[in-house]
């Protein structure tokens, strides 16, 4: 299990996408809304395995920045690689197909489908990929003992709590074994308790699955977590740091 | 708190003003179609009205007959004052004519001194040798040759007949003056329907005990009151339904800003004033502009011939309850709404939560729909009431209990059924459909209650339609059967009509016969005599069932008959043939293939018998029938049923079967679109309502596709399944009607009705596809990122 224990460091490192192992590469990103440019030629390496936590003031383009290496949105310039595969290529379609096979999401909240269980929200991302209800509810099952969930299986959103709802999330976002988790301000609805909670259960999950996982979060204490760190100002990732909480 | 809800509701940015469009746009579409239900019925009631002076002399005498007093009959106006007993006896005869497939109301009156009672519509009784004529039928004695019409009626036109005796602008009718030696010859004569009268009748045909009140159009059933009741039910039900549906548009959005409304201070009372004032406010909006839609559309409407004739325009009017009760009531039906459904959240100042899992329905809710059926069922069992008003005091409650017991058994079955799907989904998208019915039946039902009760109504006219049909005979068809002119001259032995001091039924003149025959376009002319030997032909013959035994018969030559095979055969080597007395001819071109027994008696003497019916058979052309039938009627006037196809008798004769479908088709047709909008607006508000989820999860990759069948699943799954019900209950409350009404058993209808039902399914299904791009742009990436 994790444990935060604080900042261990913060060292420059050599760009990643030099590396054998880099899984995701952005370079040079332009996105605009309308007469706003969000991201003005950001570029960004996640290696595989690594955490990497996304920070910046509100309305730097952080959260622009997560949704085009997901391939959420697609950017107006430059390129973005997944494996080997440039996402910003591709259409609705094939990007659709990327997220539901190899991405699992965890976003701030409202999340949940209300009218499923807790069990069947987790089941979801597995019944949409074809499994069979039977399997894709056993593979759920275990998910409750691991984050803390026990007995919770029928309840709905609505009656379950913040930290609950989330939890039940970060189950839904792993449970089909994605290469790549992308977590969009996961506990920001949640108060620290909760909140610490959830990153702990979120990084001992996704280790133990050895996950990528793209963090954006405005908080340092859940960038604490993290591996690695960049800030994006001004839709410009302009500087790298690392860290690192617990083991 | 109200100038904040005003401040709110106009001022509130572009998205309140969508919503206040959106919801306004909705209800001025309900009000206007309950406006134009109201002024049906109405305008129907009016049209009725406008037949009761051509009840004159056919209304049974009584306490419940209302008439018009007589007035001078050389004075102006219509007959208003005076007293009934002191007024001078007006000769009266009523008479149906036809011309191209059109009924003639032809009046022949004679005043017998000058306080004689005068019809509305004309400033004074014609003379002898005068005629007032409707604007429709004096239009059409100008284009149409007199010897195809004109010639039918003596005199000279004087005058047009106003609109206050017109049922229908179209209405063909015609008022003849006499002397009273004229027509009072008819009664001695024994006419039908020639009578002195005292006053013009002023009872509405609805109101008529009889069944034949007046004659030639309209509606003129004595049930008249039934049905109307059941189709401003019919009508009223699904658009009260859609207008409380529209109100709930974007409501959780709505929900979510008062939210932070509870959060700066404001008590749920203020908050639940700011929602009764926004929901006022787009319920007047939609008010006024409804009556501003229903009198753009009147004119128009009023031309669409719903009862089979078309209205005036100032038919189609309101009364000053009519408008108060939608003006005031629709708005506040409306903040009722929005008040109920705002108790189903619990704002807080932190947000919105729907009260979880609402209460599921309880199995109790069937119990007005038992008792609907059970209500009909007694009746069947204890015979009907005698009175129309005892059988309209049995059957619309029943009716109405069914009607009301399917909404509320509605989201029970729904929820059942929900269930079950639930169990057994295997994909997403039905297991989120199915869970989502499940949770809130009640939501998933409401937007398809309008089409089930649509649906239930259509049934229940089509089985009752089909099953007197079936019973009463279908009109008969087919081109020989409008091409073939029957002229009856006697109805039997010992029963020969007089005409002008001569029997009817004598040998027709060589004369008439040289003249028909010279006629472009007739092809023959049978003559069907009396027989005097007594022959019978069997009802199996006739392909009746044989309970009916045997039928009188006549005698026709065979080398007539010949030439006229819509009247069947004779067999080989025959002179004559024993067919059918007239009037016991089934009419009907089954009997072409009919072989008729010999009758034994010589051509020569046959020629002598006397006449009882003349068929003069043409090429069907409208001036071949049309001379023809002048020709006859100058030889043979004011016989009880002037000269006329089979295919007019036959029309004639299921006249009321086929008011009753087009009223039936009216409930349809207006049905279908107000369920259509309903489940459009429905399905609307529920995509908005699920906007974050539903989009994120597509960020996730949900395939868009998913999500579409999430949607279609919900709104087809009880639009399906209580479709199922509702026919099925329509059928058995049919069945029960007919059993109890008229002691028949329900037939199965036609395959036109299972298409009708098809067409409905499909166009609500179409209706809920047209929305399915709406799924796309609010559930798109920017959706999530800005939510």
């Amino acid at each position: 299990m994790t444990e935060q224990t604080g900042v261990v460091s913060a060292a420059s490192r050599s760009p990643v996408s030099e590396r054998a192992d880099c899984l995701i590469e952005a370079s040079d990103i332009v996105r605009s809304f309308g007469q706003t440019r969000a991201l003005r030629g950001a570029s960004v390496s996640v290696t595989a395995g690594e955490i990497l936590a996304v920070m910046g003031p509100s309305g730097s383009g952080k959260s622009t920045l997560l949704h085009c290496l997901a391939g959420i949105l697609a950017p107006d310039s430059g390129e973005i690689w997944f494996d080997g595969r440039r996402i910003d290529a591709m259409g609705e379609a094939e990007r659709s197909a990327l997220r539901r096979d190899h991405f699992g999401f965890v976003f701030q909240f409202g999340q949940l489908v209300p009218e499923l269980t807790a069990e069947e929200n987790i089941a979801l991302p597995l019944l949409l990929a074809g499994t069979r209800r039977a399997a894709a509810l056993a593979r759920a099952r275990p998910w409750f003992e691991r984050l803390g969930l026990d007995g919770l299986e029928q309840r709905r959103s609505g009656e379950l709590s913040g930290g609950q709802a989330q939890r039940v999330a970060l189950a839904r976002g792993l449970v089909a074994g994605p290469r790549v988790l992308f977590a969009d301000e996961p506990t920001g609805s949640l108060d620290s308790l909760a909140g610490e909670l959830v990153m702990n259960l979120l990084t001992a999950a996704v280790r133990e699955q050895g996950t990528t996982v793209v963090l954006v979060t405005h908080e340092p204490r859940v960038a604490a977590y993290a591996d690695r760190e960049v800030i994006v100002r001004d839709g410009k990732v302009n500087s790298l740091a690392a860290g690192r909480v617990g083991s | 708190m109200i100038r904040l809800g005003l401040r709110l509701t106009l001022n509130g940015g572009r998205e309140a003003a969508v919503r206040l469009t959106l919801i306004a746009a909705a209800v001025a579409l309900g009000v206007s179609l309950v406006l134009m239900s109201l002024a049906g019925i109405n305008a129907v009631n009016k049209q009725n009205a406008r037949y009761a002076w051509l009840g004159t002399g056919t209304v049974p005498w009584g306490t419940s007959t209302s008439t018009v007093p007589a007035s001078p009959a050389g004075s102006a106006g219509t007959s208003t004052t005076g007293q009934a007993s002191a007024a001078d006896p007006l000769w009266w005869l009523l008479q149906a004519d036809h011309f191209a497939g059109q009924t003639i109301a032809r009046v022949d009156v004679a005043a017998t001194g000058p306080r004689s009672p005068v019809p509305p519509g004309i400033p004074r009784l014609p003379g002898p040798g005068q005629f007032y004529a409707s604007p429709a039928l004096s239009a059409l004695l100008r284009s149409t040759p007199a010897s195809e019409l004109g010639d039918r009626f003596p005199g000279h036109q004087i005058g047009t007949i106003g609109a206050a005796a017109l049922p229908a602008p179209n209405s063909l009718i015609i008022i003849i003056g006499h002397t009273a030696s004229q027509l009072s010859h008819l009664q001695l004569s024994h006419v039908p329907g020639a009578a002195e009268v005292t006053s013009i009748s002023a009872t509405s045909p609805s109101s008529c005990s009889g069944s034949n009140c007046a004659v030639g159009a309209g509606i003129n059933a004595a049930g008249i009151d039934l049905i109307l009741s059941v189709v401003a039910a019919a009508l009223l039900f699904p658009v009260l339904i859609f207008i409380g549906t529209a109100t709930r548009l974007s409501a959780a959005r709505r929900e979510q800003r008062f939210a932070a409304i509870r959060l700066v201070g404001a008590t749920p009372r203020q908050v639940s004033v700011i929602s009764a004032v926004e929901t006022s406010v787009a319920a007047v909006a939609g008010v006024a502009a409804g009556f501003g839609l229903f009198f753009l559309l009147r004119t128009p409407l009023a031309a669409v011939p719903f009862t089979g004739a078309p209205f005036f325009p100032s038919d189609l009017s309101l009364s000053l309850i009519d408008v108060l009760a939608v003006a005031i009531g629709v708005p506040l039906a409306a903040v009722a709404a929005a008040r109920l459904a705002l108790r189903r959240v619990r704002i807080s100042p932190l947000g919105v939560a729907r009260r979880v899992t609402p209460r599921a329905p309880r199995a109790w809710g069937l119990i007005p729909l038992l008792a609907g059926l059970a209500e009909l069922a007694y009746f069947v069992a204890a015979g009907r009431p005698k009175t129309t008003g005892g059988q309209v005091q049995a059957f619309v409650p029943g009716f109405l209990l069914i009607m009301v017991g399917l909404v509320i058994a509605g989201p029970w079955l729904t929820m059942v059924a929900a269930r079950l799907m639930a169990r057994r989904a295997s994909r997403p998208a039905t297991l989120i459909a199915a869970r989502r019915l499940a949770d809130n039946p009640r939501a998933g039902f409401r937007a398809v209650s309008g089409l089930v009760l649509a649906l239930f109504v259509t049934t229940v006219a089509v089985g009752v339609i089909t099953t007197l049909v079936f019973y009463r005979g279908a009109p008969s068809g087919g081109a020989a059967a409008s091409d073939t002119l029957t002229a009856q001259l006697g109805y039997g032995p010992g029963e020969a009509i007089n005409i002008q001091g001569r029997s009817a039924s004598a040998p027709v003149s060589d004369a008439l016969l040289t003249q028909l025959h010279s006629i472009q376009g007739v092809q023959a002319v049978a003559l069907i005599h009396t027989d005097p030997l007594g022959m019978k032909i069997s009802a199996a013959k006739m392909g009746l069932q044989p309970s009916f035994g045997s039928v009188p018969a006549d005698l026709i030559s065979c080398a007539q008959l010949s030439r006229i095979p819509l009247l069947g055969r004779c067999p080989a080597g025959a002179q004559a043939a024993a067919i059918p007395s007239t009037g016991f001819l089934g009419l009907d071109q089954s009997l072409a293939s009919t072989t008729w027994p010999t009758a034994a008696i010589s051509g020569q003497r046959l020629r002598r018998l006397p006449v009882q019916a003349i068929f003069v058979d043409t090429n069907g052309s409208t001036s071949a029938i049309e001379r023809a039938r002048t020709a006859l009627e100058l030889a043979y006037p004011y016989l009880p049923s002037p000269p006329t196809t089979i295919g007019e008798f036959s029309a004639q004769t299921s006249r009321t079967t086929l008011e009753y479908e087009q009223l039936a088709e009216v409930v349809i047709l207006v049905s279908l679109p107000i369920a259509g909008c309903t489940l459009a607006v429905s399905v609307a508000a529920g995509l908005t309502d699920r906007k974050r989820p539903f989009s994120l999860l597509r960020l996730t990759g949900a395939p868009l596709s998913v999500l579409r069948r999430v949607v279609a699943l919900e709104s087809a799954a009880p639009l399906l399944i209580t479709a199922v019900v509702s026919t099925g209950l329509g059928f058995l409350a049919a069945g029960l009607f007919v059993s109890a009404q008229l002691g028949y058993s329900l037939r199965p209808p036609g395959a036109e009705y299972y298409l009708i039902v098809l067409a409905g399914l499909a166009a609500s299904l179409g209706i809920i596809a047209s929305t399915l791009p709406v799924l796309d742009r609010i559930t798109g990436p920017e959706t999530a990122r800005n939510e």
